[in-house]
């Protein structure tokens, strides 16, 4: 370590990344002491890399925390995703110094629930909107949003007094390519039967700011360690595997996750924002204008309030491939309204097509339908195990692949504005 | 062998004995549920031992479902409800293809393949408006019981209109009826519409007839009838409809016991 003191946990990614937050609040508060900005984004279309071209440290603010919806609801509406309601609670009760200390806080028009709640926010708090079209196939649409983010460089280049180079933005997109490429290889290691981790444990490799070179560090680490262990399946009934797909699973918020795992299975792939969706894709390198090749890797983000989502199926399919799940669990936060349509596409796309069994799970950030969450998935995975006899693994064919293929895009007719 | 099942549900705990030999029920009972719930099931238990002039040595197997299924201790596995009412109705009446189930705080609607196993299913989330709890509420606030709000309902021309997505807001909208002078009967009718339209909804895509329907509201009359007129095929309840999740998990416990998770 260069001579310097072994860190606490160094040899443990796992115990590293259970102190993320004391991390990220240590690296911000050096940051800030060093002059660096702290700029926070709460949505996975904000590029990091325009922030970290500018020198400044881009901090995820999505709210995981029940506690700070009663103070959000003096202003919400009740019946608001709890991820807008717990975000906003944190602005209100002042509970997130990232949120305090944020020089800035990127806003874009995702879905109407951020968008309108956004404006209520930028009262009090300094705040970028970036404009997002949301026909994610129509290339007027994708130069608008290239523009949008060539505005939003033009602004933290005023903003902060900075000029902006190529050279930076390439150099930010090389740092987003290696941390989204480490963090798609620990995830291509539950591709094998059994998985060396669990889907739980692979939730906690992620820090709210990105591009900090002792997570990358542990996130090679973590590679070498989990791809090194025996495959030794778990005692007991053979893991049913599941690809959990839906809304993002912010931290603090993996209560469906755990209840997924409990009752016998392995989340062997999480397609949200939180697990594979922002990280399938890299920043083409070679592009002569950086800022565009970041512009087109974030607008190909499959959210839910793109219409049609082509892409987020394509990724389901791809997952299902590499993954070889036995069903699909949809997460859709209450009041979300957008995945809670969609669900109906993800459920055909899944009976009829992947020939897989689908759930949805509709909850919030409150326990209190913890038991019947896990009465419905357990009520899933008997009828999965009630096809499959119990002396075989329940899995049919093992992959060993060790890289994430990126989904295959299938030809998604260009439509005429 | 003799198999016993327990299915401790919100507002009831029911339990069969169960011979595999003989293919048949031996004994059922039903019991209110409570604070104390797994000495509630044991009190049960041995209520309906008695009955069958049987002693708990002799239960080769014993399965608890139901939302209180794990705090039977006792029990040697649990298997959740849904699978149980898919086995015990499928056991009663083998051509069942779908299987409507709402009982005190849920409400089910269960698709059956050839043989009886669950193809897909769906369940309710956090909203009582399609359960029982919905009605008992009704009943309460209009100070009678089940069957009596049963014999009103029948008696309704013109069901009132009352939401069907939230029981809190229903029952101000049915205070608000009540005030506007509705009469009784079509409030009550309007109530069961409500509580049909909710488990048709969540029914969806899963309905392929024949339908069977089963938990304690089966037993009220007009409730059949209601999600009949409003799915479009004939609803018939299931026979025993409060003991098919029990009956169930006593089936679930085949010749291997350890292998019940795969038994049909």
């Amino acid at each position: 370590m260069n001579g310097k003191p072994a860190m606490p946990h160094s040899d443990n990614p796992l115990a590293w990344f259970a102190g993320m937050m004391d991390h990220c609040y240590d690296f911000a508060q050096a940051a800030r002491a060093q002059g660096r900005p702290i700029v926070g984004i709460m949505c996975e279309f904000t590029p990091r890399e325009i922030i970290l071209a500018a020198g400044a440290v881009p901090v995820c603010l999505c709210g995981g925390s029940g506690a700070t919806i009663p103070a959000a609801e003096q202003f919400l509406p009740a019946n608001l995703c709890p991820l807008i309601k717990s975000t906003f609670g944190y602005h209100v009760t002042g509970n997130n110094p990232f949120l305090n200390w944020a020089d800035l806080v990127v806003a874009e028009t995702a879905c109407d629930g951020k968008k309108k709640m956004f404006e209520l926010m930028s009262a009090t708090k300094p705040m970028y909107v970036l404009e997002l079209p949301q026909k994610s196939d129509n290339a007027d649409a994708l130069e608008h949003w290239t523009a949008e983010v060539r505005k939003f460089k033009e602004h933290l280049e005023q903003r902060f007094q900075i000029r902006i180079t190529d050279g930076q933005l390439r150099d930010a997109a090389r740092l987003m390519n290696r941390e989204r490429g480490l963090r798609r290889q620990l995830a291509a290691l539950l591709t094998r039967d059994p998985p060396p981790l669990t889907g739980r444990q692979l939730s906690e490799f992620k820090s709210i700011i990105s591009g900090i070179e002792e997570d990358l560090q542990q996130y090679e680490r973590a590679i070498q360690i989990f791809g090194a262990k025996p495959a030794s399946p778990p005692p007991g009934l053979p893991q049913v595997r599941v690809l959990l797909s839906g809304v993002p699973m912010v931290h603090g918020a993996e209560r469906v996750l755990e209840l997924i795992e409990n009752a016998g299975a392995v989340v062997v792939a999480m397609e949200n924002c939180t697990g594979l969706k922002p990280i399938l894709d890299d920043v083409d390198l070679d592009d002569p204008d950086p800022l565009r090749a970041i512009a087109r890797k974030y607008y190909h983000l499959p959210c839910s309030v793109m219409t049609p989502n082509a892409r987020r199926f394509d990724t389901l399919r791809s997952l299902a491939a590499q993954f070889h799940p036995h069903c699909v669990i949809e997460l859709v936060w209450q009041a979300c309204l957008t995945y809670d349509i969609e669900s109906y596409h993800v459920r055909k796309l899944a009976g009829e097509e992947l020939h897989l069994p689908h759930l949805k799970i509709t909850t919030d950030y409150s326990p209190l339908d913890s038991a019947r969450i896990s009465a419905r998935v357990e009520a899933l995975f008997e009828t999965i195990r009630a096809r499959t006899p119990s002396t075989e693994s329940i899995v049919s064919t093992a992959s060993t692949a060790s890289t994430l293929q990126a989904p295959v895009q299938t030809a998604h007719p260009r439509r005429t504005p | 062998m003799i198999c016993a099942g327990i299915d401790a549900g919100s507002r009831a705990i029911k339990a069969v004995l169960f011979d595999t030999a003989r293919r048949e029920i031996l004994a059922s009972g039903l019991a209110a549920q409570g604070v104390a719930q797994e000495r509630l099931a044991a009190d049960l238990l041995d209520k309906i031992l008695k009955e069958a002039g049987l002693d708990r040595k002799r239960i080769s197997g014993l399965v608890a479902t139901g939302y209180g299924r794990h705090a039977i201790r006792f029990a040697d596995t649990t298997v959740t409800e849904i699978t149980c009412h898919a086995r015990g109705v499928h056991f009663l009446a083998p051509d069942a293809r779908t299987i409507l189930e709402i009982g005190g705080q849920d409400s089910k609607v269960i698709s059956l393949e050839d043989g009886g196993r669950v193809r897909d299913f769906a369940m309710n989330d956090r909203c009582a408006a399609g359960t029982g709890r919905f009605l008992e509420m009704v009943a309460a606030r209009l100070e009678m019981n089940w069957e009596k709000l049963a014999e009103l309902g029948r008696q309704s021309t013109k069901p009132a209109l009352i939401s069907n997505t939230c029981a809190v807001f229903a029952e101000t909208e049915i205070i608000g009826l009540l005030a506007d002078g509705q009469p009784l009967p079509d409030v009550v009718a309007g109530v069961q519409n409500a509580i049909a339209t909710r488990v048709a909804a969540l029914a969806g895509r899963l309905v392929s007839p024949p339908v069977y329907f089963t938990g304690g509201v089966a037993l009220l009359p007009g409730m059949a009838r209601a999600l009949e007129a409003i799915l479009a095929c004939p609803v018939q309840v299931a026979p025993r409809p409060q003991h098919t999740g029990a009956l169930g998990a006593a089936l679930s416990i085949t010749n291997d016991k350890f292998s019940m998770t795969n038994s049909q």
